[in-house]
């Protein structure tokens, strides 16, 4: 790991409830490298918002540091702040202004000179589709183009940190593709992105490093295949079938199921099984049956997931 | 300095394409005093004639006062807008402190009411002739900036502190109430009742209202004047700083 982006040493924050107060982040430690793209993830709850919150300043830890770029969120928020832009959870736009002037002003903020500003603002417009409304006050707007501005102006600045909070909430599938490819097109040139998500496919494509959070703790951390590996021996499968067969209820219910779904001729399972027993099943399966399509694959980061913040619940 | 300058650009954004804002900001005060000030001082005349000044001429400090008062409530309720907007907590985390952002607010608020002043002062002269004493200008554009910005730190502790806009909306309208008719805004103190004139004595914008007068027709005692300035600074100062204590509180 080369430069640190971030370093968080055993971070607390309590909120202060009229029974008892609650821990929503309880203590927890962990690295960032430079560059990374750093996934957080967790159930709704698990205190991804409050640590991302206490990360860029907008909330004080009760106990323990955080340190952005080596500069701790709390003794020095402003150094923080010169190398952080943030995409919050909730929609956060000037209504009031219209899109360009919501570009240039974020720019601004961020000491961007107004020459350029403005050509970064037509880079940024066209990247993100928004020439058609680049004059049209934010408040005219729908909700799904609000949050493409709110993203759209973290491009605006090159800022060494990027923090996304369910940056893809409300964007169509077309302009979330591209702004993943654009994260990772930041990432290779050296931003670290930090990204909290409950779309676990998006952190699965995207994230070289991801971190699983349940009840403000840490549950697993590590690159997608170290995640993987530590559900073993879950597996799923697809099986589309000429015709469903009947008994497929009665004999799902003898297998080592975790999951599984029947939709018209097609079964979508995930089993827990060694990887010999999960062939003969499947054999088992496709026995007097004509199968169209079959697929066995390994644990998705979904199974992973699953397994971990239901072992914890 | 970047962050206030980035203030002033997006405040002055917001203001200059939004006309609704330069009605409220530029022109109402100008409304009252084309509307009330011409109303009173022709059906009920001046009760300032043995001085020989009209209506018109007492009243051009309490539009002013009345200016300072409207528009530092009209910013304070913007930090509403932008908490609604989700822009206030994303804003926390722009390279500014809680107080740069908080101080470019209020200079852009002070230049707002710096402008309507001038425009009153004008349109007083040239539409009522009112004899406004040019030398004692300065101490106008003095008040109106100690005065905007003392409002506006008052008004933003309620509008940090409350997390309602309804409630918000019923505590500027009662304080609008309150501090406009309690005080030496719409006539002389000196013929009211007793317990009038003292709430009215305590009422900061009644401090900031006779300074007015005094630095635009004259009227008044100096000395009285100078201690009610710095009654209304102290109340300035407590405001901002309380102000800031709800600001840093925001998390």
């Amino acid at each position: 790991m080369g430069t640190l982006a971030l370093e968080v040493h055993e971070l607390v924050k309590t909120y202060a409830s009229r029974n008892n107060p609650v821990r929503a982040v309880d203590g927890m430690s962990f690295e960032v490298g430079s560059g990374t793209i750093f996934g957080l993830l967790g159930p709704n709850g698990a205190g991804k918002s409050t640590l991302l919150r206490m990360l860029t300043t907008l909330s004080r830890p009760t106990s323990g540091t955080a340190r952005v770029l080596g500069f701790d969120v709390v003794k020095s928020p402003l150094e923080v702040r010169r190398r952080i832009a943030s995409v919050i959870q909730e929609t956060a736009v000037d209504l009031l202004l219209s899109v360009r002037d919501n570009l240039l002003t974020f720019a601004r903020f961020h000491g961007v000179n107004q020459a350029k500003a403005r050509s970064r603002a037509d880079e940024v417009i066209d990247r993100f589709r928004l020439g058609a409304e680049v004059d049209r006050k934010v408040q005219d707007l729908s909700g799904g183009f609000r949050r493409r501005v709110q993203v759209a102006k973290t491009f605006m600045v090159a800022t060494p940190v990027l923090f996304l909070d369910e940056f893809s909430t409300g964007m169509d599938p077309l302009l979330k593709r591209e702004v993943m490819r654009q994260i990772r097109y930041e990432a290779r040139n050296g931003r670290t992105i930090v990204l909290t998500t409950q779309i676990l496919s998006e952190a699965e494509e995207l994230c070289d490093d991801i971190l699983i959070m349940n009840k403000g703790k840490q549950v697993a951390r590590g690159d997608l295949n170290t995640l993987k590996s530590l559900s073993q021996e879950v597996y799923e499968i697809s099986m589309t079938f000429e015709s469903m067969p009947e008994d497929i209820a009665s004999e799902l219910s003898t297998l080592p199921v975790l999951r599984a779904n029947v939709e018209n001729n097609t079964l979508e399972a995930t089993l827990k099984a060694a990887e010999g027993t999960v062939l003969e099943l499947v054999s088992a399966l496709a026995r007097h049956r004509r199968v169209l399509r079959m697929e066995v694959s390994g644990a998705s980061l979904e199974d992973v997931f699953l397994e971990l913040t239901r072992e914890e619940a | 300095m970047n962050a206030i300058r980035a203030m002033l650009y997006r405040e002055g954004r917001i203001r200059a394409t939004n006309l609704v804002f330069i009605f409220w900001d530029l022109f109402y005060p100008l409304a009252y005093m084309l509307v009330f000030g011409v109303g009173v001082n022709a059906a009920l005349g001046s009760p300032l004639s043995s001085a020989h000044l009209d209506y018109n001429s007492f009243f051009l400090g309490s539009v002013l006062a009345m200016a300072s008062f409207g528009i530092a409530s009209n910013t304070s309720w913007s930090f509403f807008l932008d908490r609604d907007n989700g822009i206030f907590f994303e804003m926390l985390t722009y390279p500014l402190s809680r107080s740069a952002y908080m101080l470019g607010k209020v200079l852009f608020t002070i230049l707002v009411s710096i402008m309507q002043a001038a425009i009153t002062l004008a349109l007083g002269r040239l539409l009522f002739h009112i004899r406004i004493r040019w030398e004692l200008v300065p101490l106008v554009f003095a008040a109106m900036f100690a005065g905007t910005a003392g409002w506006f730190f008052f008004y933003s502790i309620f509008a940090l502190s409350t997390r309602r806009n309804d409630v918000f909306n019923s505590v500027t309208s009662i304080l609008y109430f309150v501090f406009l008719f309690a005080s030496s805004m719409f006539y002389p103190l000196e013929p009211l009742p007793r317990w009038f004139r003292v709430a009215a004595t305590a009422n900061p914008i009644t401090w900031q209202i006779d300074f007015l007068r005094y630095a635009t027709v004259g009227l008044g005692n100096a000395h009285r004047v100078a201690q009610e300035s710095l009654l209304f600074l102290a109340f300035s100062i407590a405001a901002f700083l309380y102000a800031v204590r709800c600001l840093r509180g925001q998390e």
